[in-house]
């Protein structure tokens, strides 16, 4: 039933992220063991029930289960589901979009046998991944002189197997039906993120606790497959779900005309076609976005603004009054958090709303949401239009290449800077509904700061796409390392012969000055900035002398 | 008003590694000249435009555009010539009125008059997303952008590409009146009836080697090409012999064909005294003899 080429190369085509992401996600389980290693574990039986919802730390875990969960059930499981569920998106919509789908179906095959192919490469590649996982949950506690804690890793992982492949199959219908790609994996992700937030805040919420049952992301872990091993009615409700899925899939896909080569109608082109928003619309999305290279630049990733700006603006408002909620509880406990814990959020006072905003919105979130901006922006600068190969056709008018860089890298600058305020407004609206009186400035200051440490790596990626053309090369490199420079940061200071090289990091130049509390620290504003402009300014040399690349 | 040759290039040398992919190329193309430069895919025509436009630089050898050095001035240059890349990309998500929008910003000075005329000669559709033109629909745009700012010099890599014939007739009288103004055009092509109709002059390249450069209307002249007699009884091939610059003579009851290299009018004169003669045909000197001639050439010489 399957198509053993489409099937393989799909799995070609998609094992090395997979792989990257497991990889990774196995280094950081490492880091996070040895840090937390030889910790007083007795906290953990202290530890409030929310505390352990959100960080998702099964009870009795101990560190092992610390570890585990902080790697392999928020983060990990996220990194493995978007790597699912873009596979799920591009399965169908991906070739359309690609123009290939007319050339794969010329072949004696039909549409169905294409998806399940799809599908079997995708489960092959979760499976995969999930494998790299498992065995770093045995290796590294050896590793680190530990031990596992008597955890039941098998369940766990099955678990995150079935809800990745559920993701999957959930973009792979939407794919299906629309043939649009990107609305596939958007509306996925976001129905994966919300739920994964839902499920983790609510039940703090009384009156809530059940809410979380609609939501796919309840079912993957629950049940605490880590500690009860395998919830079979929880996996079971995912496999149905999948089923139902598959079958919508199956449905869409033979029902439907196949786009060809089709280009994504987006709200704007859907404005400038109406008779009545045309006049405003041919500015907008005409005239406007054409009028240079940085306004072309920020126009092509208006999408990607627009998304990470509703995701902080959303997260910052609500995270407000959920303070209110849960504030009696964090006076009582906050004493109690060691400091391996209390490093990841760059030790804050969770009883202050401004400690509870450090942990829940600036320490992991925005540094996430903001790098995804500028390391997608500045990997696509120069990189992305050679992959296109437009970079030729730009570049034989009459402007100069270190213009298209600093262009290209002004348009970075403007994107983030608008997501920084939008995180910064959000934070204010919060405070003024939980009534919360956070400073404005200090806010401010953190939002700049933010800003700042996504423009080093920004800057980065947007130096090694000049000096190389290739956008993978530039998102893996600079992701790398923002990677080992946040858990440099994290873990470091927690040992005493380690501490100073925390300041190596250019994420300690973000949250040491406290400066939810203190306002802006100008100096270590001036470090961030100082690299961030080293990086665009080494960007322009490097672009300058190379050989401009012919095809991606 | 322009003096300097449209371009020059000096013992051109670009390597890839241990690949040779052009060889100290020595080329003028001259001001008010449509020149087409020939080979084979993989010849070195696209190391050639891209070097000479500064995308990439060369291993040895320099390039003058206009009197401007390619490298130091390059941005100079660039305000003077239009450029249309072989395999063209552009921006999907952009209509073709956008994208010219885009690159007129960045050019400054483009007649948007103009641009209606090219449209209009193209019969290019400037509203659709270039995404969801067909590949002959966004070479137009490609076209048109090119030629748009009116550029001193025009390069083209392989520009018909997907252009229905009506449509590359109209683009090669707007080649033959960008040269009629004086301004110059470089022509890459492995399409050789285009090259032949509308260029001037010819260069030919093979294996990053500059191999001829020739006045069409003269390889054409001193070209072999067929002549077909029809006569009123059968005749034999023996007619036909001994006449100079005749070869390769076959004759078929009432019909003789043969290779003839020189003046048509020394052919005719052997052969009036026979006056069973009831029509002539020519084949027109073809390109495609000429260029598999010379390739030939190479090969033995080599």
């Amino acid at each position: 039933m399957m198509l053993a080429n489409v099937y393989t190369k799909t799995i070609l085509d998609r094992w090395k992220g997979m792989a990257i992401a497991a990889g990774g996600m196995a280094l950081m389980l490492w880091f996070a063991m040895a840090a937390y290693n030889g910790i007083d574990t007795d906290f953990f039986d202290r530890m409030p029930e929310f505390w352990r919802a959100l960080a998702n730390i099964p009870e009795g875990g101990g560190v092992t289960g610390l570890a585990y969960s902080a790697m392999f059930a928020s983060y990990g499981a996220l990194a493995v589901g978007s790597l699912a569920l873009s596979m799920g998106a591009a399965s169908i919509a991906g070739e359309e979009r690609d123009g290939t789908i007319g050339l794969l179906l010329a072949n004696p095959v039909s549409r169905v046998r294409v998806l399940l192919s799809k599908l079997g490469s995708l489960v092959t590649v979760v499976a995969g991944g999930v494998l790299v996982l498992w065995g770093a949950a045995y290796l590294v506690p050896v590793l680190v002189g530990t031990d596992t804690g008597g955890m039941d890793i098998a369940a766990l992982m099955v678990h995150l197997v079935v809800v990745s492949v559920f993701f999957g199959a959930m973009a792979m219908a939407i794919g299906a039906w629309t043939g649009n790609r990107g609305l596939a994996s958007g509306a996925t992700a976001g129905v994966m993120v919300v739920s994964f937030i839902v499920t983790g805040l609510l039940p703090l919420v009384s009156g809530w606790e059940s809410v979380p049952k609609a939501f796919p992301w309840y079912y993957y872990d629950a049940a605490e497959p880590l500690i009860n091993g395998i919830g079979w009615f929880h996996l079971s409700v995912l496999l149905a779900g999948i089923v139902v899925l598959l079958a919508l899939a199956v449905i869409g896909v033979r029902r439907r005309d196949l786009e060809e080569h089709s280009v994504a109608v987006t709200m704007l082109d859907r404005l400038r076609a109406n008779p009545r928003t045309r006049k405003i619309m041919e500015k907008v999305a005409g005239s406007a976005r054409v009028s240079g290279i940085t306004a072309k630049a920020v126009s092509d990733h208006q999408t990607l603004m627009i998304v990470v700006s509703y995701v902080m603006v959303l997260m910052a408002l609500f995270i407000g009054p959920f303070y209110r909620l849960v504030d009696d509880m964090l006076v009582d406990f906050a004493k109690q958090f060691p400091d391996a814990i209390l490093s990841m959020v760059g030790f804050a006072d969770l009883t202050t709303p401004e400690g509870w905003y450090q942990t829940e919105v600036f320490s992991l979130s925005l540094p996430i949401a903001f790098l995804a901006v500028t390391l997608t922006m500045g990997a696509k600068a120069l990189a992305g239009e050679e992959a296109d190969r437009t970079m030729g056709l730009l570049l034989s008018n009459p402007v100069s290449r270190s213009r298209v860089v600093l262009g290209k890298a002004a348009a970075m600058v403007g994107v983030v800077l608008v997501v920084a305020f939008l995180t910064f407004a959000g934070t204010i609206g919060g405070s003024l509904i939980a009534n919360l009186g956070m400073g404005y400035w200090n806010v401010a200051a953190t939002s700049l700061l933010g800003m700042m440490l996504a423009l080093v790596f920004g800057a980065l990626a947007l130096a090694i796409g000049a000096a190389t053309g290739r956008v993978k090369t530039a998102v893996y490199g600079s992701a790398g390392v923002a990677l080992t420079a946040y858990v440099a940061n994290v873990y470091f200071p927690l040992s005493d012969s380690l501490a100073g090289f925390a300041k190596w990091s250019p994420f300690y130049y973000f949250l040491a000055g406290d400066p939810l509390n203190q306002g802006m620290n100008w100096v270590h504003f001036g470090v961030l900035a100082g690299l961030a402009a080293l990086c665009f300014a080494a960007a322009v040399p490097l672009f300058q002398r190379r050989d401009l690349r012919q095809t991606g | 008003m322009i003096h300097d040759p449209a371009i020059e290039t000096t013992g051109l040398t670009k390597h890839y590694g241990d690949v040779e992919a052009l060889v100290a190329l020595d080329l003028e193309v001259r001001a008010g000249e449509v020149f087409g430069f020939l080979g084979p895919n993989g010849a070195g025509k696209t190391t050639t435009i891209r070097t000479i436009l500064d995308e990439i630089f060369p291993t040895a050898g320099s390039a003058r555009i206009l009197g401007m050095d390619t490298h130091a001035q390059s941005v100079a240059i660039r305000r003077r010539i239009g450029y249309v890349p072989g395999d063209l990309s552009m921006y999907p998500n952009l209509t073709g009125r956008d994208t010219l929008t885009y690159f007129a910003n960045l050019r400054g000075g483009v007649d948007w008059d103009y641009v209606g005329d090219l449209a209009d000669r193209l019969a290019a559709d400037l509203d659709k997303k270039v995404g969801d033109l067909s590949s002959g629909n966004r070479q137009k745009v490609g076209l048109i952008q090119a030629f748009m700012s009116k550029p001193d010099l025009l390069v083209m890599d392989e520009p018909s590409s997907g252009l229905d014939p009506l449509v590359q007739r109209e683009f090669q009288a707007m080649m033959r009146e960008v040269a009629a103004e004086g301004r110059s055009v470089f022509l890459s092509s492995h399409t050789l009836s285009e090259v032949q109709r509308v260029a001037d002059r010819v260069g030919i390249i093979r294996t990053g080697h500059l191999i001829a450069v020739e006045a069409v209307a003269e390889l054409r002249a001193r070209s072999k090409r067929r002549i077909e007699f029809q006569f009123g009884s059968p005749v034999e091939a023996s007619l036909f012999e001994g006449i100079d610059g005749v070869t390769d003579v076959q004759a078929l009851r009432r019909r003789v064909m043969l290779s003839y290299e020189g003046h048509i009018g020394a052919l005719l004169h052997a052969v009036a005294g026979h006056n069973d003669i009831v029509d002539v045909t020519t084949h027109e000197a073809d390109l495609e003899e000429i260029f598999l001639t010379y390739y030939r050439d190479e090969e033995e010489t080599a």
